[in-house]
């Protein structure tokens, strides 16, 4: 809209002393963020007797349990983001522009936020009591349709069990940042494109998916490292069993399980690698959105 | 037979008749502006037109046909939006030849119509620019000559001026109005500014909450307003309560004091309680020139509005409004001063 | 309205994809609350009994809960002052401080725990001396707990953050600030009667997301040693089977009862928080 802005107000000439009120901030993170993490990059670039080496590093490539961790994470990540990614959308998509009575939208939400935060131990249990070999579900299907879950190969505590259960917690995330996108998508363009004869579906194909791209490719991408970043869960659910990175990471914490701490290292400043990559390419596709919607 | 038929519309959401009765006939090449305040019921009429409301009852004919029930997408009407509703992911080239790609015409044709769309708004440098990079009016320009590329029976603006500038608003109307003429199109064009609607009109429809007022040129509409609502609505008015003295020569006292009016006693009976209006710019000073009505005026405040000057002056107990044109030769009355003033006898109007 | 055209106009897939989305929800909840009951047939809540009875439970909750608070106000007082410094006087933090909200996105808990456990598992030293100033935290009860919530406070400061700042635009502060300079206030009237209650909600629901991370964590808890509700709930799990079910499902509750709070203040704009 064409409005004139309020006047800019310029910032007072700021000396050293006005650092000074965000200074405790720098600090708390510079003490409790930085610092763990710069110890942890130098680490990674330790041998076992102290001096510098890329050694561990090249090893993140050809030691067959991290090559196997990194594999496993990224795929079930990649799976889930996938997967979470289409159903968080079309289900934000039903309670914004798919025409369900408006009150059915702040209980999805609640839902949603409660389901993205109840990952870890509680889920993992929740999970167990729905399909675990005693569960629920199991149950049903074996008693009113027949079905043994488990002698037909599925089993809970495996990969395809673990990234059922990370669903949970990526799908409502998904629907949580999609729904405001939706929301953007002004009613205008829709009749626009009615009145110049497009169809419903030339008008998703042609404009509203082309709008909401970006915005849902970053998603994607933020739920990618969502689930990169998880342990709790898969260690609660398999134990350790499915040697994801982050469940590598924590063995080490414990005890040199790769009799050489500076591995250990090296793969938590991999995985910072690839959360980085992960937060940068959803910033920018938010900058992009953020650019087309003015 | 006109060329767009709206007959008997009428809109209800539950129980509030948001449109009562509409009915037009509007010619081909036809601009008629909908004028009216928030939520009399213009934009809900037009969507009517348009198809995305869907009458409660009554018909719509295009060229002799119904299309009361048809689809939108069907209708072959373009319509403009207040906030432009450009397709953010497309150039102006692709968001013009939008509605002619939907109708899959060939790509030369398609080239042809949009190239010469663009040049008819002006905008050949920004043909390859996304909306996010243009301005409020260069938006609304792509906007017209998206709907105008699929060459529609019928154009619609919704008020499509409102979100721009002053300066642009009187440019971007005068450039519709020029396009609409030489493309012969039959347009309506909602508007709750009336220097708009009086400016670029054929007709106007003055509505109020749902209803219409009234139906005219925009000459008819502010000089011969036959409600209270229209004459308040276009234009500033003076009102004042009167009461008839003589039906048959048209003598009104106000207060006292005798106003000769043309036709406004005509069927009233004396003793009746009427109010009178006048508009400002119809009282001008006796001594430059003597009308039907001489009245004594004291002049109480002088306002200078740039090319007008506005002076508030009392006739016996009732306060009045008087335009006059700034002329810096022209030495003004001191306040407080008695002047006397005149006014035709066809410039006193009785709102019903 | 045509009988035809209202059918065409039935959301059709909408509400399947919804009803998909909600049993999806909904049937874990479901089968943990039954496998919850099942324990007895004739003492339905035996589990929910033998939960609650147990000495450790009440015992790692009320530490998980004064952690919570604890962490909440210390997230409160770091967080919220620099919100409104930068708004006030430096704006060219912004993008920083911005940043730095993001890192524990990039930083996991148990990256973020690796890092502090190396780091403050040694003696605080002046640099290239001997001179020992502190212990290491990691030896001492009190020290483990300052790095747990110092933990804690890192994984919500972008919450609290996000929240504060949104609450300090909506109402913009910075002119409300300016409004009661030019009446004549201190700056302790306008912190206490400006500031904290035109951002009330915004620190509640920044307090409640940051309540569900901390009760939930268990990272941060089990690699420290700490004696937090999430690793008792974890080793619990190792043992039983029934009162694992009841005490996740309590906590399913505590969560929606948390998250729907958070509606109600912020008006349905909610945030996401993930204690994976």
């Amino acid at each position: 809209m064409a409005q004139t802005a309020p006047p800019k107000k310029t910032p007072a000439p700021t000396n050293w002393k006005t650092w000074l009120g965000v200074a405790p901030f720098f600090l708390f993170a510079i003490l409790f963020l930085f610092l763990p993490s710069l110890r942890l990059i130098t680490a990674s670039f330790s041998a076992p007797d102290g001096s510098f080496t890329l050694d561990n590093i090249k090893q993140l490539f050809t030691v067959p349990l991290i090559v196997n961790a990194y594999k496993l994470s990224i795929q079930i990540s990649a799976i889930t983001a996938l997967g979470g990614g289409i159903l968080g959308f079309l289900l934000a998509y039903s309670v914004t522009v798919g025409g369900l009575p408006k009150s059915l939208r702040p209980i999805l939400m609640t839902f949603s936020g409660v389901a993205s935060n109840f990952a870890g131990v509680p889920l993992a249990f929740a999970f167990v009591a729905t399909i675990g070999r005693q569960g629920f579900i199991t149950h049903v299907l074996k008693d009113y349709l027949g079905l043994d879950l488990y002698s037909a190969g599925f089993n809970l505590y495996s990969f395809a069990g673990l990234s059922l259960v990370y669903m949970y917690f990526q799908f409502p995330l998904m629907a949580l940042i999609m729904a405001p996108a939706l929301d953007g998508l002004k009613r205008e363009w829709r009749e626009a494109a009615e009145n110049l004869g497009a169809t419903s579906t030339q008008y998703w194909l042609r404009v509203a998916m082309p709008v909401l791209l970006p915005s849902i490719l970053g998603a994607m991408i933020l739920l990618f490292g969502n689930a990169f970043g998880a342990y709790a869960t898969a260690y609660a659910l398999t134990g350790g069993r499915i040697g994801i990175v982050t469940i590598q990471i924590g063995a080490q914490i414990r005890g040199d399980v790769l009799y050489n701490p500076g591995l250990g290292y090296a793969m938590a400043v991999g995985m910072v690698i690839i959360m980085a990559i992960s937060l940068a390419g959803y910033s920018w596709l938010q900058a992009k959105t953020e650019r087309w919607l003015r | 037979m006109s060329y767009l038929s709206l007959q008997n519309l009428t809109k209800q959401f539950g129980d509030t008749v948001v449109v009562d009765n509409f009915n037009l006939e509007i010619e081909k090449g036809e601009f008629v502006s909908f004028l009216g305040p928030s939520g009399c019921g213009k934009t809900t009429t037009l969507r009517m037109v348009a198809g995305f409301e869907t009458p409660t009852s009554g018909k719509i004919l295009l060229d002799g046909a119904d299309i009361t029930d048809k689809a939108p997408n069907q209708r072959n009407v373009g319509m403009i939006f207040q906030s432009y509703a450009l397709f953010p992911n497309m150039t102006v080239a692709q968001n013009i030849g939008f509605g002619l790609n939907v109708r899959k015409l060939q790509k030369e044709v398609i080239k042809q119509r949009v190239d010469e769309m663009i040049s008819l708004i002006h905008l050949e440098a920004h043909a390859n620019k996304y909306p996010y990079q243009l301005s409020g009016g260069q938006q609304q320009r792509v906007s017209l000559a998206r709907a105008l590329a699929i060459r529609p029976q019928v154009l619609l603006l919704d008020e499509p001026l409102s979100a721009l500038d002053a300066k642009i608003r009187v440019s971007l109307r005068s450039e519709i109005r020029s396009i609409q003429k030489s493309l012969g199109i039959t347009a309506i064009f909602v508007t709750h500014d009336q220097e708009e609607a009086l400016s670029i009109s054929d007709r106007i429809v003055v509505m109020n909450a749902g209803e219409m007022e009234q139906v005219g040129t925009p000459f008819e509409i502010y000089n011969f307003p036959k409600t209270r609502f229209v004459a308040n609505f276009v234009g500033s008015l003076n009102t004042a309560d009167a009461e008839i003295i003589d039906p048959a020569n048209g003598i009104i006292s106000v207060g006292g004091v005798q106003f000769v009016s043309a036709e406004g006693a005509k069927g009233k009976n004396k003793g009746d309680k009427v109010k009178i209006a006048i508009r400002p710019e119809r009282f001008s000073f006796a001594a430059q020139q003597h009308k039907d009505n001489v009245l004594e005026a004291i002049i109480e405040n002088i306002t200078f509005l740039g090319s007008v000057v506005r002076i508030q002056i009392k006739i016996g107990n009732s306060s009045f409004n008087m335009d006059t044109f700034n002329n810096p030769f022209l030495e003004l009355p001191k306040i407080g001063s008695k002047q006397q003033v005149t006014c035709s006898k066809e410039a006193v109007l009785v709102l019903e | 309205m045509k009988f035809i055209t209202r059918l065409r106009k039935f959301p059709f897939f909408a509400w399947l994809w919804f009803f998909i989305g909600a049993l999806y929800f909904v049937l874990p909840l479901f089968a943990t609350f039954e496998f919850s009951l099942s324990w007895d047939p004739a003492v339905p809540f035996k589990a929910y009994q033998r939960a609650f009875e147990d000495v450790r439970f009440w015992r790692s909750f009320i530490a998980s809960n004064i952690f919570a608070v604890i962490t909440i106000i210390a997230c409160i007082i770091l967080v919220a002052p620099t919100a409104y410094w930068i708004r006030l006087r430096l704006p060219q933090a912004r993008r920083i401080v911005e940043f730095i909200t993001l890192m524990p996105f990039v930083v996991p808990a148990i990256i973020l725990v690796f890092g502090l456990i190396r780091v403050y598992s040694q003696p605080i030293t002046i640099p290239f001396t001997d001179i020992v100033l502190m212990q290491a935290f990691t030896q001492f009860k009190l020290g483990t707990n300052i790095l747990m919530i110092a933990g804690y406070m890192v994984l919500s400061m972008p919450y609290m953050y996000r929240s504060v700042d949104t609450g300090m635009r909506t109402v913009d502060i910075l002119t409300l600030t300016e409004a009661a300079q030019s009446l004549g206030a201190s700056w302790f009237v306008i912190i206490t009667r400006v500031i904290l209650p035109n951002i009330r909600s915004a620190l509640l629901s920044g307090a409640l997301l940051t309540f569900a991370i901390v009760v939930g964590e268990v990272i941060l808890a089990s690699f420290l040693g700490v004696n937090a509700f999430g690793p008792y709930l974890f080793l619990l799990g190792q043992h039983r089977a029934y009162e694992p079910a009841a005490l996740s499902f309590v906590s399913f509750l505590l969560t929606w009862f948390a998250m729907g709070l958070i509606q109600l203040v912020t008006g349905g704009q909610g945030q996401t928080a993930g204690g994976h």
